[in-house]
């Protein structure tokens, strides 16, 4: 029996979608049977980051209305070994079209194949929220260091304490160093007090994130990418390992000697 | 003659504080008032006096106090200062038993949370910006009131808001209300162990919560030790 993982954020933007894509691709790399759900109905894009937008067929609306069967309507990334899969979400309807009671039954469905079930939430806190939650067991809440992305994040956090699941965990991401050590953005410390939950991980900005998200290939694929590092971070501490935060300060001198060596040579 | 022998059902006794009128409470309510206005108008009496009324066992509602009340204005020599009564309603009880009562939450009431109580109100935790926390009574938080706050909801302006860092963006004690503008987070720049109360001149006001103890000390309500 495996575990369904929301990954949510309340304000949209944020990198859900990103995150969730990056999560199971790491997840799958630690040898783990993965299923993404995209449960954005109507706006679906988890599968166009993972490149495997040609390849769907049925998609989630088909299997919870009996059009078809669960493996059916689930792509599997051929970059792995049965390693990783995608529920797509429909495009053509909306969010309304599926319930949570439906959802709930889906995702426990999933979890007796699957090691993990990772869920793609919708931005804000209707329908579609309410969807993507029910099945979960646990919930990865997404923010920005944004007052506004923050705002959000407390407001879901709050949803969620109220859902039968365990206590929400957090996700900083596009931390950007410079603005950060400057004092014009929020402190990593700030938000996490703030919002007073767990801190799963922070991810550097990088703008590899978008290039690669653009090439159909997630950015974790690549180990030497800052946000790559964060990513495979979050996933070993998901698996249960302790792993030290990345320090900021540290990894600035480190992260420039970097590039200045590369430029060296 | 009977009519003389009769018991009285108004007695009326002077006092350094003025008159009292004792209402007698197992007779019926019209007997009463019709003495009570043949007493009044016996004019008797010179000069303005202060008038306490006690009706005793006797359970009035708004209305026939209203009346009492009118029957002895119509003297113009007197002035009703005090209203007394044995009883009360079973409601009214409970509710003044609500009132005193505290509760406590334990937590933190994040945006678009609304934590409500009768009474005061203990938040053990932070409030944050978009929470909001309503109580008929006072609001004590022990962490970080960032967010709403709005204490003697039922109109209780003696009700204080305070808090261990207090940040709110608005403030509200009963009708009034207060936005935390820039004048007054400068005023309070370092705002740890403050409280906000309804000033004589009728704004919130803050202070260190040192002060509560002069400006309301209604509040404590410790009684015993040493």
């Amino acid at each position: 029996m495996g575990e369904a993982i929301v990954i949510t954020s309340g304000k949209g933007g944020v990198g859900k979608t990103t995150t969730t894509a990056n999560l199971g691709t790491a997840l799958a790399l630690q040898g783990k049977k993965v299923c993404l759900v995209d449960t954005d109905i109507g706006l679906r894009n988890l599968d166009v980051i993972l490149g495997l937008e040609n390849r769907i067929i049925y998609d989630l609306v088909d299997v919870i209305k009996g059009r078809c069967k669960i493996p059916q309507a689930l792509v599997k990334d051929k970059r792995f070994e049965n390693g990783l899969f995608l529920l797509p979400a429909a495009q053509t309807t909306d969010k309304s079209a599926v319930n949570p009671e439906q959802m709930k039954t889906l995702i426990t469905e999933l979890k007796r194949d699957y090691d993990y079930v990772l869920i793609d939430c919708p931005a804000g806190i209707e329908q579609g929220y309410k969807n993507a939650v029910a099945g979960a067991d646990r919930a990865i809440v997404v923010t920005t260091p944004e007052i506004s992305a923050v705002r959000d994040a407390d407001r879901i956090i709050g949803l969620l304490e109220q859902e039968d699941i365990e206590p929400p965990k957090l996700i900083i991401n596009r931390i950007r160093r410079q603005l950060m050590a400057s004092g014009n953005a929020l402190d990593v410390n700030d938000i996490t007090t703030h919002l007073s939950i767990d801190l799963l991980g922070i991810i550097l900005d990088d703008e590899n994130v978008i290039s690669s998200s653009n090439k159909g290939e997630p950015v974790v694929m690549d180990p030497s990418k800052l946000a790559a590092i964060g990513y495979r971070n979050i996933a070993r501490r998901i698996l249960g390992e302790s792993v030290p935060l990345m320090s900021l300060n540290t990894s600035k001198i480190g992260l420039f000697g970097k590039i200045k060596s590369i430029f060296e040579k | 003659m009977t009519q003389m022998t009769k018991q009285q059902y108004v007695t009326i006794k002077g006092t350094k504080e003025g008159l009292v009128l004792r209402l007698d409470h197992k007779c019926a309510y019209s007997d009463m008032i019709a003495e009570l206005r043949r007493k009044v108008g016996e004019d008797a009496l010179e000069g303005l006096a202060e008038v306490q009324i006690h009706t005793g066992s006797r359970y009035c509602n708004e209305e026939e106090l209203k009346e009492i009340v009118n029957v002895i204005h119509a003297s113009p020599n007197l002035r009703v200062s005090k209203i007394q009564s044995d009883v009360i309603m079973i409601e009214e009880c409970n509710h003044k038993i609500l009132e005193k009562q505290s509760e406590t939450y334990i937590g933190i009431v994040r945006s678009g949370q609304v934590v409500k109580a009768d009474g005061d109100l203990v938040i053990i935790g932070d409030v944050n910006p978009n929470g909001k926390v309503i109580a008929s009574g006072s609001i004590y938080i022990l962490g970080r009131l960032k967010g709403i706050a709005h204490a003697g909801e039922t109109g209780n302006i003696q009700a204080v808001i305070a808090a261990s860092w207090l940040e709110a963006t608005h403030l509200m004690i009963a009708d009034k209300i207060e936005m935390m503008t820039d004048e007054l987070t400068i005023l309070s720049e370092h705002p740890e162990m403050e409280c906000a109360y309804v000033h004589s001149n009728g704004f919130i006001a803050i202070d260190r919560l040192q002060e509560l103890r002069i400006l309301r000390p209604g509040l404590s309500s410790f009684k015993g030790g040493s």
